[in-house]
């Protein structure tokens, strides 16, 4: 890396592609991806859903680590991705005789998955583009409460609005997904779009608007721009992690996105580190993996002859604690928001 | 009609309060604190579990509690978050508030505990032929004591003083002699007694109270607050009762579509912030340069 004459700190994210920045978190998201889910059924199911979420936490990715803006409603993509698909696959019969009050030309359109996920990203950075055009001229707070306002008006609408969902109900019968290997193939694809939007030269000119906006903006950077650009592709990954998620659980609701979501995805971001894709990969992958450790004790566990039970609840309790903790102690993650390097390597 | 009006005021005297409380811990600290949620909770929860002990008690013991809580966030956390960006101290209460809703969880269970905290304030008093809930007076009044009370504490004494000067220049103040731990203390201080008079208005409302309690009440007021305009004081209040009497509004106005009271109210919002990004009272500290 080329940074070893500053502290590490007054450079996060990368400059230059290196194959072991890309390849490394790749490797590893299939080497655990395929172990868990030859575990068990149950672990494979969990692993499906857990790839969903590495999508979404690379969407927030793109977003934050590169801009330095905080979004609080990604979420809302997500949500829009996820009706979208759900409104697209599921079997005319089943939208005939659930969804009665939904409108007539969305209840006569079927199609297959991978068109619909290609539509469903569509939509959601079409509309993260338009609202990014309103947003991206805040900075700080007032972006932070805006973009939140934006997953409150989403959930609100997406949540009553016959007309173009389920409303408050559960959109049922979405087709799954047949194979593990479909949700590993589109999280690497991810991670390979968002390793290169993050290293391409406006990713960069980004990064150094976040660290200083009066010298990124004299180098000409339009601040305004490039958040808009960066906006868009993160609402349109966001939607795919929705789409993705309709599709592993089978069925797909507004409150699947609210605020739990948003949660546990920033809270994957922040613990791994935001300015890397290393740091998505590892927050997502270590977030889980407490999660389910800690989802086995809460079932009870026999350690000799004492038995333990935690009580419900308190897996939460911990994931909200590692992530005040991991702020308090590393808050740029466990990563130090750095891309991944093979350990011993010689340095390039 | 008046019922109507009333029930907008005490909506927007509960929000402001709410706000209010925020703001306080804001202003000093630039925390835009989303665990003000969870202070009120446990002051809801505090009332309800000692309320056979009598009001008077059960109501100094919730207001002692709610803010050794928030005392305690501030020591446990946030103290050592000093030198942070706004962003990560957002999150990093985003992160408190999940942690004590589970933490209430753990103790009083998902579900939510019931209990009469005052059964009088859900009456209703006949003027002629026009009736009003007896709860939207009581709430109107204990608003506006407390935000008197404020007032005369934030512009009348020492410690208000200083608050004030932290507001508006927190290292300026530093360097003349302000106690800035001692500020930021006291600042929690009083959000958690704003926080426990919300709990006991929202508690005698709804009559129970669950992990979640505080959450939606926190939302509103923490956009109160930042439409409002972050780092005045008088800004967080009246951003906290716009909002209040807006969704009270919105909700008397629209009939039948009342369930799209949030698009509008966060449509609004969206618009306000674009309009004046600092707030309709804006405070130059807060703005980022460039």
């Amino acid at each position: 890396m080329s940074n070893d004459l500053l502290p590490s700190s007054q450079l996060p994210g990368v400059t230059r592609f290196q194959w072991q920045q890309l390849l490394g978190p790749i490797v590893v998201v299939v080497i655990v991806a395929y172990a868990a889910s030859s575990v068990s059924a149950s672990f494979a199911f969990l692993t499906e859903g857990t790839l969903a979420l590495l999508v979404m936490v690379l969407a927030l990715q793109v977003l934050i680590g590169n801009s330095g803006v905080l979004s609080f409603g990604q979420a809302a993509f997500a949500m829009v991705g996820g009706f979208a698909t759900g409104l697209l696959t599921v079997p005319v019969r089943i939208k005939e005789n659930v969804l009665d009050e939904l409108w007539e030309p969305l209840k006569m359109i079927n199609m297959g998955i991978y068109p619909s996920l290609v539509i469903a990203v569509a939509i959601g950075a079409f509309l993260a583009f338009i609202t990014g055009l309103f947003l991206m001229r805040l900075s700080g707070l007032a972006a932070g409460i805006a973009t939140f306002a934006v997953l409150m008006v989403a959930d609100n609408v997406l949540f009553n609005w016959k007309l173009i969902g389920p409303g408050p109900q559960v959109m049922p019968q979405v087709p799954k997904f047949g194979f593990i290997d479909e949700s590993i193939a589109i999280a690497v694809l991810v991670m390979i779009v968002v390793y290169l939007i993050g290293i391409s030269r406006r990713g960069r000119l980004l990064r150094a608007t976040r660290e200083d906006a009066l010298a990124a903006r004299a180098l000409g950077a339009s601040i305004w721009r490039l958040r808009v650009l960066f906006f868009t592709a993160s609402g349109g990954i966001a939607a795919l992690s929705g789409a993705m998620y309709a599709h592993h659980a089978g069925a797909v609701s507004a409150r699947d996105f609210y605020l739990g979501f948003t949660f546990t995805t920033l809270a994957m971001l922040v613990i791994g580190g935001a300015s890397s894709v290393w740091g998505a990969v590892v927050g997502t992958i270590l977030v889980t993996a407490i999660g389910q450790v800690l989802l086995v004790f809460e079932g009870g566990v026999t350690l000799g002859s004492i038995e333990f039970t935690l009580p419900n609840g308190v897996r939460g309790l911990v994931i909200a604690a590692a992530l005040v903790v991991i702020l308090i102690w590393r808050p740029r993650g466990v990563t130090g928001g750095k891309e991944f390097r093979v350990p011993f390597l010689s340095r390039t | 009609m008046i019922q109507t009006i009333l029930d907008a005021l005490s909506y927007g005297g509960l929000y402001g309060l709410a706000a209010l409380g925020i703001g306080l811990v804001f202003g000093v600290m630039r925390l835009v604190n989303f665990a003000h949620g969870e202070l009120i909770a446990i002051g809801a929860y505090l009332l309800i579990v000692t309320i056979d002990l009598g009001l008077p008690i059960s109501i100094s013991i919730a207001v002692t509690g709610t803010a050794i809580l928030a005392l305690l966030m501030e020591f446990s956390v946030f103290k050592r978050l000093r030198v942070a960006e706004p962003s990560v101290l957002l999150i990093a209460s985003f992160g408190v508030s999940v942690f004590l809703q589970r933490l209430y969880e753990v103790i009083f269970g998902a579900l939510p505990l019931s209990g009469q905290i005052a059964p009088w304030m859900t009456g209703v008093i006949e003027f002629g032929d026009t009736t009003i809930t007896r709860g939207s007076l009581v709430t109107i009044g204990l608003a506006l004591v407390l935000l008197g009370g404020m007032w005369f504490f934030i512009e009348k004494t020492t410690l208000g003083l200083q608050i004030r000067a932290a507001s508006s220049d927190f290292q300026t103040a530093r360097l003349l002699g302000v106690r800035s731990n001692r500020v930021i203390g006291a600042a929690f201080v009083f959000s958690g007694v704003l926080a426990a008079a919300v709990a006991f208005v929202l508690v005698t409302q709804r009559g129970s109270v669950d992990p979640l309690f505080g959450v939606n009440i926190t939302i509103l007021a923490l956009v109160g607050t930042v439409i409002g305009g972050l780092g005045s004081l008088q800004g967080a209040a009246l951003g906290g009762f716009a909002v209040g009497t807006t969704i009270s509004l919105l909700n008397s106005f629209l009939g039948n579509y009342r369930i799209y009271t949030y698009t509008w109210l966060f449509i609004l919002v969206i618009i306000v912030l674009l309009v004046r990004p600092g707030g309709l009272i804006s405070n130059k500290a807060v703005k980022e340069r460039v």
